[in-house]
C-alpha cells in the first residue's frame, strides 16, 4: 500500500507540473485577444495571417490573435453565432442563409473577388457538361460551403439538386476520395488543383469552375457577429487593416509567405506555393487593382443575396443587413498584378 | 536505505530488464522482419511513395530535414505525448476513484453505471465535433476525448477487482471488527491491483487513440494533425512517419505501466511460455 501511495503522489505531482506548463499565458495585458477561425484545414490562402503574425503586425495593432484551424463554412457560422470565435472565414452565401435561420452574423470583408468553387472528376467518367452531374455521386464534407450552396448552383445550371447522391467525407479525404473513385465527383476549390494533380494525371482530371457557369456570388469572406460589431468596432477595423495589408504582401511575395506558413504548420512548401499561385488568380480583377483588396461591391453582394433568396431560402431581411463595409481599411490596399 | 537494499533494488530492476529482453526478442525479430519485407516489396515493385512509402522513406522524413517541408516533429510529438499522457493519468485517477465510489455505495452504483454504459456506447468520432463546439480547440478538448476513450475499461476492471474478494476473507475481517474503510484499504484495493493494471494497460492504447482522434478534429498541432494535413495534400510519407511514432509511444506507455505493475506487485510472475 505504501508503494501504491508513493506512485499516486508521484502521479499527482506530475499531473500538476504538466498542467501548469500546459496552457502558458504569454501575452501582455495591453493586447486585445481575438479568436480568428479559418474556414478549413491549412491551405496556401491562409498564409497572410501567419505573415501578419510573424512580422508582428497584429501585435503592432494591439491585437493578440489566436488563429484556429477551421471545419468548413457551416462551422464558421456556428462558431461566430455561439461566440466560440470573434472573426471567421466563410463562403458568403452561408452566413446569409444562416441569418435567415436566426444566426446574427454579418460579412465585413471579402477575400476572393472571383468565385473559386469547383467540381472535380475523372475525364473518363463521362461527365462533359455541368448538366451531366445529375445522378452522380458527389463526395463532400457535411459543413462544406460547396454543399450548402449546391442547391443554388444546381438550379442555376438546370439540374435538380436532389438528383445527386452526397457521400460524406472528411475534409482531408477529398483528393483520395476522387483518386480512389469512391465518388464520381468531388467538390473542392479550384486552388486544390496542385493536390489533385499529385494523385490524378492532369490530362485525366476534369473540372468545372462554378463562376464560368454564371455563379456570381461572393466566395470566402470575413464574418463576425452583430454583437462584436456593436461592442468591438475598433478591433474589427484594426484586424481588417492588418489582414488586407498581409494579403497585399502575400500576393507580392508568395514564396516568402509559404516559407513563413511552413514555420507554423507541417506543409510541403512546393505544393503550397503552387496552391497559393492558383489562388492569386482569384484576386486579379480590376476591382482589386483599382479600388482595393476586400472591397464589397454593392452589385456583387446583391447578386449573392439574390442567389440565396431565389435558390435557397426566401430571405425576410434586406441585403443591407447581411454585410457591413465600414470596417474596411481606408485607404484600401491594392493589388498591382 | 542501506547499500544492501539499494543493490537489491538495482538487481530487481536489472533482472526485470533481462526478463523483458528474453521474453520479447522474438517479437522484435518478427517486427524487424515485417519492416524488411515491406521495404523489399516497395523497392522490387517500384511502388510510388504516394501510395505506400517504404519504411526507410518514412524514417527519412522523420529524422532528416526535408528540402521542401518542415514538419517540426519535436513540437507535434511533444503535443501528442502531452495529450495522451495527461489523458491517461486523468483517466487512471478518475476511473479508479469512480470504481471505488461504485463499489462503496450501492446507490451510486445504480446511479452511475447506467450513465457510464450509455456514454461508452456513443461513438467518439460523433461526439468529438460536439465537444469541439462546446470547448473549442486545445489541450482540454483532446484530453477529454482521450478520457472518454479509455475510462470504461479502467472502471470496469477496477470494479471487478474490488468485488472479487473471497467471501470467507470478508467474513473473517468483518468478524475481526474491521471498518469499511479498513476493508477497502487493507483488503479490496490490494486484491484489485492486478485487475486495475489490466484496465490501465488497455487504457494506454485507448488514450493514444483518443488523443489522435481529438487531433484529427480539434487541433492544429500533434501527430494526428500531421496525418490529416498530409492526407489532404497527398504527402504520404509523413503519415507513415507519424504512425510509427504513435506505435512506439503507445508501446512505450504500455511498458511503463507494466514496469510500475512489476514494482508494486513484484510477487506477480511475468507470464512465461513453456
Amino acid at each position: 500500500m505504501k508503494k501504491v501511495g508513493l506512485v499516486l503522489v508521484l502521479v499527482l505531482v506530475s499531473c500538476t507540473m504538466l498542467f501548469a506548463n500546459a496552457e502558458a499565458e504569454t501575452q501582455t495585458q495591453e493586447l486585445e485577444k481575438v479568436d480568428f477561425l479559418l474556414n478549413w484545414k491549412i491551405t496556401g490562402d491562409h498564409a497572410p495571417y501567419y505573415v501578419a503574425l510573424e512580422k508582428g503586425w497584429f501585435k503592432d495593432a494591439g491585437l493578440d490573435v489566436n488563429i484556429i484551424v477551421g471545419q468548413g463554412s457551416g462551422y464558421s457560422v456556428q462558431a461566430i453565432d455561439s461566440a466560440k470565435a470573434d472573426i471567421a472565414i466563410s463562403d458568403a452565401p452561408v452566413p446569409i442563409t444562416n441569418r435567415q435561420k436566426g444566426a446574427d452574423v454579418k460579412i465585413i470583408g471579402i477575400i476572393f473577388d472571383k468565385h473559386p468553387n469547383c467540381c472535380w472528376f475523372w475525364k473518363d467518367s463521362g461527365i462533359k457538361t455541368p448538366q451531366d452531374l445529375a445522378g452522380k455521386t458527389i463526395a463532400v464534407p457535411a459543413t462544406d460551403g460547396h454543399k450548402i450552396m449546391w442547391p443554388a448552383f444546381a438550379k442555376q445550371i438546370g439540374v435538380d439538386p436532389d438528383s445527386v447522391t452526397f457521400v460524406n467525407i472528411d475534409p482531408a479525404a477529398k483528393v483520395s476520395a476522387l483518386a480512389s473513385k469512391r465518388a464520381d465527383v468531388v467538390f473542392e476549390l479550384y486552388s486544390g488543383k496542385p493536390f489533385f494533380e499529385k494523385a490524378i494525371p492532369a490530362d485525366e482530371l476534369g473540372n468545372f469552375i462554378w463562376s464560368d457557369y454564371g455563379f456570381n456570388a461572393y466566395a470566402h469572406s470575413y464574418i463576425t457577429s452583430d454583437k462584436t460589431i456593436e461592442e468591438r468596432p475598433e478591433m474589427l477595423k484594426k484586424f481588417l487593416d492588418v489582414v488586407y495589408r498581409a494579403w497585399q504582401y502575400t500576393l507580392e511575395n508568395p514564396v516568402e509567405a509559404i516559407d513563413i506558413l511552413a514555420e507554423y504548420h507541417p506543409i510541403n512548401k512546393d505544393d503550397y506555393v503552387a496552391n497559393l499561385e492558383t489562388v492569386m488568380a482569384f484576386f486579379q480583377t480590376d476591382r482589386y487593382k483599382n479600388i482595393g483588396i476586400g472591397y464589397i461591391d454593392p452589385q456583387r453582394i446583391q447578386d449573392t443575396y439574390d442567389l440565396v433568396d431565389q435558390y435557397q431560402n426566401e430571405l425576410s431581411f434586406p441585403v443591407e443587413d447581411c454585410y457591413d463595409n465600414s470596417f474596411l481599411p481606408d485607404p484600401m490596399y491594392k493589388y498591382n498584378f | 536505505m542501506t547499500k544492501k537494499t539499494t543493490f537489491n533494488r538495482i538487481e530487481i530492476v536489472w533482472n526485470y530488464i533481462l526478463k523483458i529482453v528474453k521474453k520479447n526478442y522474438r517479437p522484435v525479430l518478427v517486427i524487424l522482419g515485417f519492416f524488411l519485407i515491406w521495404e523489399l516489396i516497395v523497392r522490387i515493385f517500384n511502388i510510388s511513395e504516394l501510395v505506400l512509402p517504404s519504411p526507410s522513406c518514412a524514417l527519412d522524413h522523420l529524422f532528416n530535414a526535408q528540402p521542401d517541408a518542415n514538419y517540426n516533429w519535436g513540437v507535434h510529438i511533444g503535443v501528442t505525448i502531452k495529450e495522451f499522457v495527461l489523458g491517461f493519468l486523468f483517466t487512471a485517477v478518475f476511473g479508479i476513484f469512480i470504481a471505488i465510489i461504485v463499489v462503496w455505495s450501492k446507490t451510486m452504483e445504480h446511479v452511475l453505471m447506467p450513465a457510464f454504459v450509455f456514454i461508452n456506447s456513443l461513438p467518439i468520432i460523433a461526439l468529438a465535433p460536439i465537444i469541439l463546439l462546446w470547448l473549442g480547440y486545445g489541450l482540454k478538448t483532446n484530453i477529454l476525448i482521450a478520457f472518454l476513450c479509455g475510462f470504461f475499461p479502467v472502471v470496469i476492471n477496477t470494479i471487478a477487482g474490488l468485488e472479487s474478494v473471497e467471501d470467507d476473507l470478508l467474513d473473517l475481517v468483518n468478524y475481526l471488527g474491521a471498518s469499511k474503510f479498513q476493508l477497502f484499504t487493507k483488503i479490496r484495493i490490494p486484491n484489485a491491483l492486478p485487475y486495475i493494471f489490466s484496465g490501465l494497460k488497455i487504457c494506454t492504447t485507448m488514450s493514444v487513440v483518443g488523443a489522435i482522434v481529438g487531433e484529427f478534429i480539434a487541433s492544429d498541432k500533434g501527430l494526428g494533425y500531421i496525418i490529416i494535413n498530409s492526407q489532404y495534400t497527398m504527402d504520404t510519407p509523413p503519415i507513415f512517419s507519424a504512425l510509427m511514432v504513435i506505435s512506439v509511444a503507445g508501446g512505450g506507455m504500455y511498458m511503463i505501466v507494466s514496469f510500475i505493475e512489476h514494482l508494486i506487485m513484484p510477487w506477480m510472475p511475468l507470464s512465461e511460455k513453456k
